[in-house]
């Protein structure tokens, strides 16, 4: 869902990016205060997966494609939403910039969609979830699913104001292509949350593996 | 319990095997937000097939324009899927680097000095 500059007009593009940068500002200062120089390796490899992931369509059926977004399990593994806005505002630029994946003006918005609203969405539904069922596979594949599939419709809204879809018919398909690509990105997100929390436990946010906090 | 070492090769040799296998099996169908404007724009049915022909109407009046060095992952027609490994493979190493180097200077920079 990388919104490419032809889709919103410049000036709606720049209140966005306005609004990106205060969650940037916000998520560099997590950073400063809240992450320590032992979580730099799974900060710095979820970076790379995270591009990886992002880079690989799969097949959806109905003539779409998707890949997988990465906020949800950012934000899970490392115990915060704005590590999803650190991580994918970083993942983004490089996309944008060396690839064209994704807009110059429209960056902005999507930082908001994948990088604050995924992480959002996914960090709070996992600790809701988690907390309700003590169950780490069926928590942070809701939480996957949603912050695959919040986005999709926040991105939708945001292309009716730009004048680009209607809205009815533009969260309707994004809702369908979304909710499929959201089954993918749940099971590969509680994959990858099993395969780090096996390689480095020391390294996941602790409520990741104890629910209650304790 | 794995060392930072293997556990950082370990995972960034996963995300080089991911990025590989894209190059080769990605989708080429238009990804969700493209095939909602096809469909907006009448060129796709909702839950049909995307026509080979299909080609998304960009209304570029007044609008920002950039190209960028590797646009869609690619090096260009001539170096089909090997340009696409190097792209990938260069993205990988720079969304690493990128991201480690940010979040190094930030946790460095917070510490008290010793």
């Amino acid at each position: 869902m990388h919104i490419p500059d032809a889709f919103i007009p410049i000036w709606q593009g720049a209140i966005y990016w306005i609004i990106a940068l205060v969650f940037i500002a916000l998520a560099l200062r997590w950073a400063r205060n809240e992450m320590n120089e032992e979580k730099l390796p799974l900060v710095a490899v979820l970076a790379a997966g995270i591009f990886a992931l992002q880079s690989f369509n799969l097949p959806v059926s109905m003539g779409t494609s998707g890949h997988l977004v990465g906020g949800a399990l950012a934000a899970i593994l490392l115990g915060s939403p704005f590590a999803a806005v650190f991580i994918l505002s970083l993942v983004l630029i490089v996309q944008a910039v060396l690839f064209g994946d994704g807009g110059i003006t429209t960056l902005g918005t999507n930082i908001i969609n994948m990088g604050v609203i995924g992480g959002f969405v996914g960090f709070y539904t996992f600790r809701g979830m988690m907390g309700m069922t003590k169950n780490m596979p069926i928590s942070g594949f809701l939480a996957a699913w949603l912050a695959c599939l919040i986005p999709a419709l926040a991105c939708a809204v945001e292309m009716f104001l730009a004048g680009t879809f209607p809205l009815a018919e533009g969260l309707v398909a994004m809702g369908i292509y979304h909710a499929i690509i959201g089954v993918i990105e749940g099971f590969v997100t509680v994959a990858a949350i099993y395969l780090i929390i096996t390689a480095r436990p020391d390294l996941v946010d602790a409520k990741v593996s104890t629910p209650t906090g304790a | 319990m794995m060392d930072n070492k293997t556990f950082i090769i370990a995972g960034v040799v996963i995300a080089l095997l991911i990025g590989a296998v894209a190059v080769f099996m990605a989708s080429g169908d238009p990804d969700g937000l493209e095939s909602t404007a096809l469909v907006v724009q009448g060129q796709k049915e909702l839950t049909g097939a995307t026509p080979e022909d299909a080609e998304i109407e960009e209304d570029l009046d007044g609008k920002f324009s950039y190209t960028s060095p590797m646009p869609d992952y690619s090096l260009g027609e001539a170096l089909g899927s090997t340009g696409g490994l190097i792209a990938i493979i260069v993205g990988t190493f720079l969304a690493f680097m990128v991201v480690f180097g940010i979040a190094y200077g930030l946790t460095a920079a917070g510490k008290p000095a010793k």
